[in-house]
C-alpha cells in the first residue's frame, strides 16, 4: 500500500513539474565564473512573491557556503539607472511589485506607448554585491538579463546565485576615508559631437536610506551613436596612398546581445538585448587632394568611417562604497567601474555612417579604451600589411585577407550560438536521466543564432604602397563583437617595437 | 521462479523515482525562497545533472539486480537489462573520454536494450494491468527517438509530455506489481 502511495505521489510531482506548477527551470545562464541566473516558471508560490531573488555564496577552496554580504540592486531604465534594493544578508529577495522597480518598469512602457511591446524589451539589473572580512573587502557586478513583460505579469522568479570567490577574484583593502573625498570623476572631454553626455543616476522615488553602507554611484549617460564598426586613417595614409579605396560592411542578424564589461572582471552577463537584421556597406576614397571629378566621398583627412545605432543610450557607472562606523569612522572598501548599454532604438531604421574627424563616438571609443582597457595588449590585433620593398608583399600576419579581383577582404566576427536551456528540456531533465524514463532521450539544447560579422574591402592597391591594417577588438568596451580597423601607412597602429606574423602568409601582389 | 527477488526490483523502482521526484519538489520549491541554502540544494541545471546521475546510477544498480535475479531463476533474458547496464556504463565512459561516434553506437544498442528490458518486465509481470502499462511504456519509448528524428526540435513539447507520460506508467505499473508480488507472494 505505501508503495501505491508513494508512486502516486510521484507521479504528482512530476505532472506538477510539468504544468509549473511548482518552480521549473526554463532559462539559465552562467556570468563567467562570477555567478549564475536561472529563471524559473510557477504559479506563484505562497509568501514569495515572484520577482528577483539573489543568493550569495562564498568559495573558499572546494567550500561553497551562503554568506552574509551587502547586496545592492539597480534596475536599468532607457536613459539611467535606478536604485530599487539593499540589504545585508546571504539572500535579497526584490518582487515585482518593488516601488522602484516598478518606477523604471514604468519608464519601459511609456518608451513602447509608441508600438513596442513590453516583451520586445530585454532589459536588466545591475547587482553589486560587496563582501568583507577583516581589512579585506570583495566587491562583485553582475547583470541579469530579464524581460519587461515578466515584471508586468509576475510570471517569472529570476534566481541569482552570485560566488564571491576569495581565492580568485582579488580583494581590495579597506582604508579609513571620508566620504566624498576620493571619488572617482568620471568626466570626460566635453568636446565630442553625435552624442550628448549627462547623468543618468535617475532618483527612484524612495531613496533607501543605509547608515552602515554607503554606495555612492556615479553614472554618466551617453545619449547618441553607438558604435558598430569603423574604419581609421591617419594623415600618412592620406599622404601616401592616395586613392586607396574603403569599403566597410556590416552584417548583423539575429539577437544581438551587449554585454556589460567591468574593468578587471571583463564579462559580466547582458545588459541590453535586441532583434536585429541589417546587412549594410558604405565606401569611400582617400585623397591627398579634392579632385575636380572628385566623388562626394572622397575624404582628404584623417578620420574614421563608422556605421552606429543612432539613439542609444549608454552608461559607465562607477560605484563606490564605504562603511561606516560610529566609533571608528568612515572607510573606504572598494570601487567598480561598468560600462553597460542601456538602450537601443529597435528595428533597424536607426543605423546610420557617419564619418567622424576627431570629435565623433569612435574618437570617445578610443579615449574610453585607453582609459579603461587597452592595458589588455591583446585588443589590438596586427592584423595585415602591405609593404613595397621593391616589389609589393601582401603579409597576412594575423589571419586570412581574401583576394576578389581587384579587392582585398578582411572578414571579422561571424556565427555565435547562444545556447539557452529551453523549457522543453528542463522540464524533464531530472527525468529523462533516470533510466526510469529516456536515458538517451535528453534532447539538445534549444539554441539561438546570431550574426555578427564586419568586413574591410581595400581596393586600389597599387605598386609601391605601404598600408598597415591593425584590428581593435573593442568587445571589451562595448559588450558587442565590435570590430575596428586601424589604417597606417608606416607601421601598425601603436609603434610595435616587433612585429609577429603568426599567421605567417606572404603574397608577391602587383 | 522466485517472486521475492522481483518483489524487490519493483518496489525500489518505486523508491527511487520518488525520492528523485522528492528532490526536485524540494529543491525547486526551496529554490525561491528567500532563505540561505547549501549550494547542492539549488535547482540549477549542475545539480540537476548531478542529481540525475545518481538516480541514474540506482536505476542501473536495480536493473543489473533484475538481470541477475532472473538469470539465477533460470531466466536466460536475464541478460538483456544486463547488457543494457553494461552498454550503458561503455557508452557513458566513452562519451566522457570524447569518443562521441562510439559512444553514440553503444548508446544506441543501450537504448534498444532498455525497450528489450520494458519487454522482458512485460514478460515476468503478473498483474494484467501492470503488463498493459508496461506495454504502452515500451511503445513510447520505441516512438521516441524516431518522432525527434523526424520532428526535431519542433516536436520537442509533445516529446516532453511523451517521457512525462512513459515515466508515469512505469512507476504506477511498477507499483501495482509490487503491490501483488508483496500480498500473495510475500
Amino acid at each position: 500500500m505505501i508503495v501505491l502511495i508513494l508512486a502516486i505521489t510521484s507521479v504528482i510531482i512530476i505532472i506538477a513539474n510539468s504544468i509549473y506548477a511548482i518552480p521549473s527551470l526554463v532559462a539559465y545562464s552562467s556570468i563567467g565564473r562570477f555567478g549564475e541566473v536561472g529563471y524559473y516558471v510557477s504559479q506563484p508560490m505562497p509568501g514569495v512573491p515572484p520577482g528577483l531573488l539573489v543568493r550569495v555564496f562564498l568559495i573558499n577552496g572546494s567550500v561553497v557556503e551562503p554568506v552574509n554580504a551587502f547586496i545592492d540592486v539597480y534596475a536599468n531604465a532607457p536613459s539611467g539607472i535606478v536604485h530599487v534594493a539593499m540589504g545585508y544578508s546571504s539572500t535579497l529577495i526584490v518582487p515585482f511589485s518593488n516601488v522602484n522597480w516598478q518606477y523604471v518598469i514604468n519608464k519601459w512602457v511609456l518608451l513602447g506607448l509608441l508600438g513596442v511591446s513590453p516583451s520586445d524589451y530585454e532589459t536588466s539589473m545591475l547587482i553589486f554585491i560587496t563582501y568583507m572580512k577583516g581589512n579585506e573587502s570583495w566587491i562583485l557586478p553582475l547583470v541579469i538579463p530579464y524581460n519587461v513583460a515578466w515584471a508586468i505579469e509576475n510570471s517569472r522568479y529570476i534566481v541569482v546565485n552570485a560566488f564571491i570567490n576569495v581565492n580568485s577574484i582579488k580583494p581590495s583593502g579597506v582604508v579609513p576615508a571620508m566620504p566624498g573625498t576620493t571619488s572617482v570623476n568620471l568626466q570626460i572631454p566635453s568636446n565630442h559631437s553625435g552624442y550628448t553626455t549627462y547623468n543618468c543616476n535617475l532618483n527612484p522615488p524612495k531613496p533607501l536610506p543605509e547608515t552602515t553602507f554607503k554606495p555612492e554611484i556615479a553614472c554618466l549617460g551617453f545619449n547618441g551613436s553607438l558604435p558598430i564598426a569603423w574604419a581609421t586613417w591617419d594623415k600618412d595614409v592620406i599622404k601616401n596612398d592616395s586613392g586607396l579605396e574603403i569599403v566597410l560592411t556590416i552584417d548583423f542578424w539575429g539577437a544581438i546581445r551587449w554585454d556589460a564589461m567591468a574593468t578587471g572582471y571583463g564579462d559580466i552577463g547582458t545588459s541590453y538585448s535586441a532583434l536585429e537584421n541589417v546587412f549594410l556597406g558604405y565606401s569611400v576614397v582617400l585623397s591627398s587632394q579634392v579632385t575636380r571629378s572628385s566623388p562626394e566621398y572622397q575624404v582628404t583627412q584623417p578620420g574614421s568611417l563608422y556605421w552606429y545605432y543612432g539613439g542609444a543610450t549608454w552608461a559607465i557607472v562607477n560605484y563606490t562604497v564605504w562603511f561606516v562606523n560610529s566609533t571608528m569612522g568612515t572607510y573606504h572598501l572598494s570601487n567598480a567601474t561598468v560600462f553597460e548599454v542601456l538602450y537601443v532604438p529597435p528595428n533597424d531604421h536607426y543605423i546610420g555612417m557617419i564619418l567622424d574627424y576627431g570629435n565623433g563616438p569612435v574618437s570617445l571609443l578610443y579615449y574610453l579604451a585607453s582609459r579603461h582597457y587597452l592595458e589588455y595588449p591583446s585588443s589590438i590585433v596586427n592584423y595585415a600589411a602591405f609593404i613595397y620593398t621593391g616589389q609589393e608583399y601582401l603579409y597576412e600576419c594575423n589571419g586570412p585577407v581574401t583576394n576578389i579581383s581587384i579587392a582585398y577582404a578582411i572578414h571579422l566576427g561571424g556565427l555565435s550560438t547562444v545556447y539557452g536551456l529551453g523549457p522543453a528540456q528542463l522540464g524533464t531533465t531530472l527525468t529523462d536521466l533516470s533510466l526510469g524514463s529516456e536515458g538517451l532521450g535528453m534532447p539538445p539544447p534549444q539554441a539561438s543564432l546570431s550574426l555578427t560579422g564586419v568586413s574591410l574591402e581595400l581596393s586600389n592597391i597599387t605598386t609601391g604602397m605601404n598600408l598597415y591594417v591593425s584590428v581593435i577588438n573593442a568587445s571589451a568596451i562595448y559588450g558587442l563583437p565590435a570590430f575596428g580597423f586601424i589604417l597606417n601607412a608606416t607601421t601598425f597602429y601603436g609603434n610595435p617595437t616587433s612585429v609577429t606574423c603568426k599567421y605567417g602568409k606572404v603574397t608577391r601582389i602587383g | 521462479m522466485n517472486t521475492k527477488s522481483l518483489f524487490w526490483f519493483f518496489v525500489g523502482f518505486v523508491f527511487v523515482s520518488f525520492a528523485s521526484s522528492l528532490w526536485l519538489l524540494l529543491s525547486s520549491v526551496l529554490t525561491v525562497m528567500p532563505i540561505p541554502l547549501p549550494y547542492w540544494l539549488l535547482y540549477t541545471p549542475g545539480n540537476i545533472v548531478a542529481a540525475g546521475a545518481i538516480v541514474m546510477a540506482l536505476m542501473l544498480a536495480l536493473y543489473a539486480y533484475l538481470g541477475v535475479a532472473l538469470v539465477i531463476n533460470g531466466l536466460r533474458r536475464g541478460f538483456v537489462p544486463i547488457t543494457m547496464v553494461f552498454a550503458f556504463i561503455i557508452g557513458i565512459a566513452l562519451l566522457l573520454a570524447r569518443l562521441a561516434i562510439p559512444a553514440l553506437v553503444i548508446l544506441v544498442i543501450a537504448y534498444v536494450m532498455l525497450i528489450g528490458t520494458y519487454v522482458v518486465i512485460i514478460s515476468i509481470a503478473t498483474s494484467r494491468a501492470a503488463k498493459a502499462l508496461w506495454e504502452a511504456a515500451a511503445m513510447v519509448l520505441a516512438l521516441i527517438p524516431p518522432m525527434l528524428m523526424i520532428g526535431g526540435l519542433i516536436v520537442i513539447d509533445y516529446v516532453r509530455y511523451m517521457a512525462i507520460t512513459e515515466q508515469a506508467m512505469t512507476i504506477i505499473a511498477s507499483a501495482i506489481e509490487a503491490w501483488k508480488l508483496g500480498v500473495g507472494g510475500g
